[in-house]
């Protein structure tokens, strides 16, 4: 990788960050914006990186310690005593803080102890000894501070001189949480149909599980000729923890490249069908479409409903031109999941369709992800940052393998259900509820994948 | 049926049965010579493993029972039992549910019913030997619990319900008309089936967890003490090893001789 020298250095080519507004099979094709900004690689990666955490999901806090402290007035000696009466086999004072930090006594949970603790009214406080873990955050080089779309604390999102907008911590995914509870199953692949995606991209080589086809050129190989399917591929599912570029949504899951759009980004219907069908009969779980078309189509839809039939999770942008309709096939509302746009605040993006067809939103302004090389340009990173719905919609295939993935034996229905449901409705306080612009909300992986605690 | 569980209801069912041919059929006689009546607080810890699971739960059972004892004569006694139960499971995930919900809330009421049969099958000396069989069954109640935050109404509605049946001998020593204490061994076996109903909005989800139990032996010291002239106390308490650990269980009863 090329890691240029001085920010300031604005002779040098710099990358192309790519606002998109549309990727479709209408008469206007793709329709996109672009600007220039510094290069990313002007942020050293070497400064970036983390080590990586190997602790995983247990039990939230010590199944056998309890922590307490007295009120004010009682004495340290009566406060022992106290505990020995309890039963407790093991007593021992944190003096700085006057906590106690005791053993449970045997055949006694820390749910039952603690109830019986709070009874006593010289027990100013009585908590569980929580789990902590290592800040559990892959290495890849530019997670920690491009990524909102993951993991968002806020501050700067310093993507250029003149990009700098100031986000809102908690404004993501929540994925991080949730990749405690599940990080993907190598064998639930993510069919992105597309315009192909890079296999020699370095954050994807290992996660494209075939050449895949190509229904544009009528061939045995998707590569991507545009840029955008390799963006798509990367956001749901790029290599993750590998010490370069960016996380997937879906760590572990793979892809499956389908070309269904050629390099001018256009696409017929008769390609997607074909590609639906083709993915559908290669075993994908999941399909991304960052596409859509303005005309409702009943080949279309039946496509969609072959794959939804056979147990695959089709998931597709909702369109790029605010105040229109729910592009085809995210308007497919029984098969298809419609996704729409939101930005490092969780207000909803100036960009996205809006209609009763959308279900959730997922971040998609200013999204890092993979491009080919060529693309970049020589001596530049192979990433870009790109906005659109197209963006948004694989947050959410994402999420739909890591959900395939814990529980495989769930119908695509209810995996829809599921990302509806635990979705953060962000624009409450305007819209309270589900509504046409983000659908049931933000989506939010912790509370789809983490287990809820009945207490 | 798993041949191990079958293999333990054998057992049980040998030594219910055993109970009964040891003493003369009280229905031939049919004449109930005493008749002791009270009431009775069980506590017991069970572990179990899932049916189809590696995760083992221990379920923790309290029980108080109005009981009656019906004695035929000749050492065989009858008892029967009505009351509520509090049992609740620690460590427990549902995890097919569409939300995965993990167990950690207080215990779950239910009915309980029970009976138990005593017979005498030899006395030498000051020691008698006695054979017990016992079954008790909990039909749990629903409990309901709202799901929160999420974008739609959702609620999980829990029961569990479970059975326990045990057989064995008690030795037991005739100390002196005051106080008798005993020692006692028993075959245990445990059902237990955990319902788990999730719903949000038109998302629903199913998940019962089961386990047949497997065999498992409780050694128990326990006493019969002769208050006065008709009320006795009785409390027993002991443990059932299992490997990694040792479940419990106490008992004791306050009862009343017509």
């Amino acid at each position: 990788m090329n890691v240029p020298a001085r920010r300031s250095a604005k002779a040098i080519p710099a990358l192309l960050v790519l606002l998109f507004v549309g990727l479709g099979t209408t008469d206007a094709g793709w329709i996109r914006r672009t600007k220039l900004v510094d290069r990313l690689s002007q942020r050293s990666a070497r400064t970036l990186r983390v080590e990586r955490p190997t602790l995983r999901r247990g039990s939230r806090y010590a199944a056998d310690r309890v922590l307490i402290r007295f009120k004010p007035y009682v004495a340290d000696a009566y406060a022992q005593g106290l505990l020995r009466s309890y039963g407790f086999s093991s007593v021992r004072l944190i003096p700085q803080i006057g906590v106690y930090c005791v053993r449970t006594s045997h055949g006694f949970s820390v749910t039952e102890t603690l109830a019986m603790l709070r009874r006593n009214g010289d027990i100013e406080q009585a908590r569980p000894d929580y789990r902590a873990r290592l800040t559990d955050t892959p290495n890849d080089t530019f997670f920690v501070s491009y990524q909102y779309n993951l993991r968002n604390r806020g501050g700067i999102l310093d993507i250029s001189d003149d990009i700098r907008p100031q986000m809102t911590s908690g404004a993501d995914i929540k994925a991080t949480p949730a990749w405690d509870a599940a990080l993907g199953d190598p064998g639930v692949v993510i069919a992105v149909l597309d315009s192909g995606v890079d296999r020699t991209h370095p954050d994807l080589a290992a996660k494209v599980i075939s050449p895949g086809h190509d229904f544009a050129n009528d061939d045995d190989d998707a590569t991507d000729d545009n840029w955008h399917g390799t963006h798509v591929a990367g956001v749901a599912a790029a290599d993750t923890n590998n010490a370069q570029g960016i996380a997937g949504v879906a760590r572990n899951c793979t892809i499956l490249p389908v070309k269904v759009a050629g390099a001018d980004g256009m696409g017929f219907y008769s390609w997607i069908i074909d590609g639906l069908i083709w993915a559908t009969d290669q075993g994908a779980a999941v399909i991304n479409l960052s596409m859509g078309g303005d005309f409702d189509d009943p080949f279309l839809e039946d496509a969609c409903k072959y794959a939804f039939d056979r147990g695959v999770v089709v998931v597709a942008s909702a369109g790029n031109e605010f105040g229109g309709s729910v592009v085809y096939p995210a308007a497919y509302d029984s098969y298809v999941l419609a996704v729409a746009a939101t930005d490092y605040d969780d207000l909803p993006a100036d960009f996205s369709s809006s209609g009763p067809q959308v279900d959730v939103a997922a971040p998609g302004v200013y999204i890092l992800g993979p491009v080919p090389q060529w693309y970049a340009g020589e001596g530049n990173l192979p990433y870009l940052f790109a906005s659109g719905t197209s963006q948004a919609a694989p947050h959410v295939s994402g999420m739909a393998a890591l959900i395939k993935s814990l529980k495989p034996e769930l119908r695509p229905a209810d995996i829809m259900r599921i990302i509806r449901y635990t979705a953060d409705d962000v624009n409450a306080s305007v819209d309270c509820g589900r509504d046409d612009h983000i659908g049931y909300g933000r989506i939010n992986m912790e509370r789809a994948l983490v287990p809820y605690i009945l207490n | 049926m798993t041949k191990r569980s079958t293999g333990v209801w054998r057992l049980i069912s040998l030594g219910i049965a055993l109970a009964f041919l040891a003493a003369p059929a009280p229905a031939a006689e049919s004449k109930i010579e005493t008749f002791v009546a009270g009431l009775n607080f069980d506590h017991f810890s069970k572990t179990v493993v899932w049916d189809g699971d590696t995760a083992s739960s221990r379920l923790r059972a309290s029980l108080v029972s109005a009981r009656a004892d019906l004695g035929f004569g000749k050492g065989l006694t009858l008892s029967l039992s009505a009351g509520f139960s509090l049992a609740g499971f620690g460590g427990l995930a549902f995890e097919t549910l569409p939300i995965t919900l993990e167990y950690d809330a207080s215990s779950l009421k239910g009915l309980v019913l029970g009976a138990e049969l005593e017979a005498l099958l030899h006395k030498f000396g000051k020691f008698e030997i006695k054979a017990a069989g016992r079954f008790v069954s909990s039909f749990g109640m629903s409990k309901t619990w709202p799901l929160e935050g999420f974008a739609v109404e959702g609620q999980a509605k829990g029961r569990l319900n479970w059975m326990e049946a045990s057989a064995g001998p008690r030795l037991a020593y005739l100390l002196s008309d005051k106080f008798v204490p005993y020692l006692e061994v028993n075959a245990r076996w445990l059902r237990a089936d955990f319902r788990m109903e999730e719903t949000l909005e038109d998302l629903h989800g199913l998940e019962t967890k089961r386990s047949n139990g497997d065999l498992s032996f409780s050694v128990a010291l326990g006493g019969d003490v002769r208050a006065s002239e008709r009320v006795t106390i009785k409390a027993k308490a002991g443990f059932a090893p299992y490997p990694g650990g040792t479940d419990a269980l106490i008992s004791i009863g306050l009862f009343y001789m017509f």
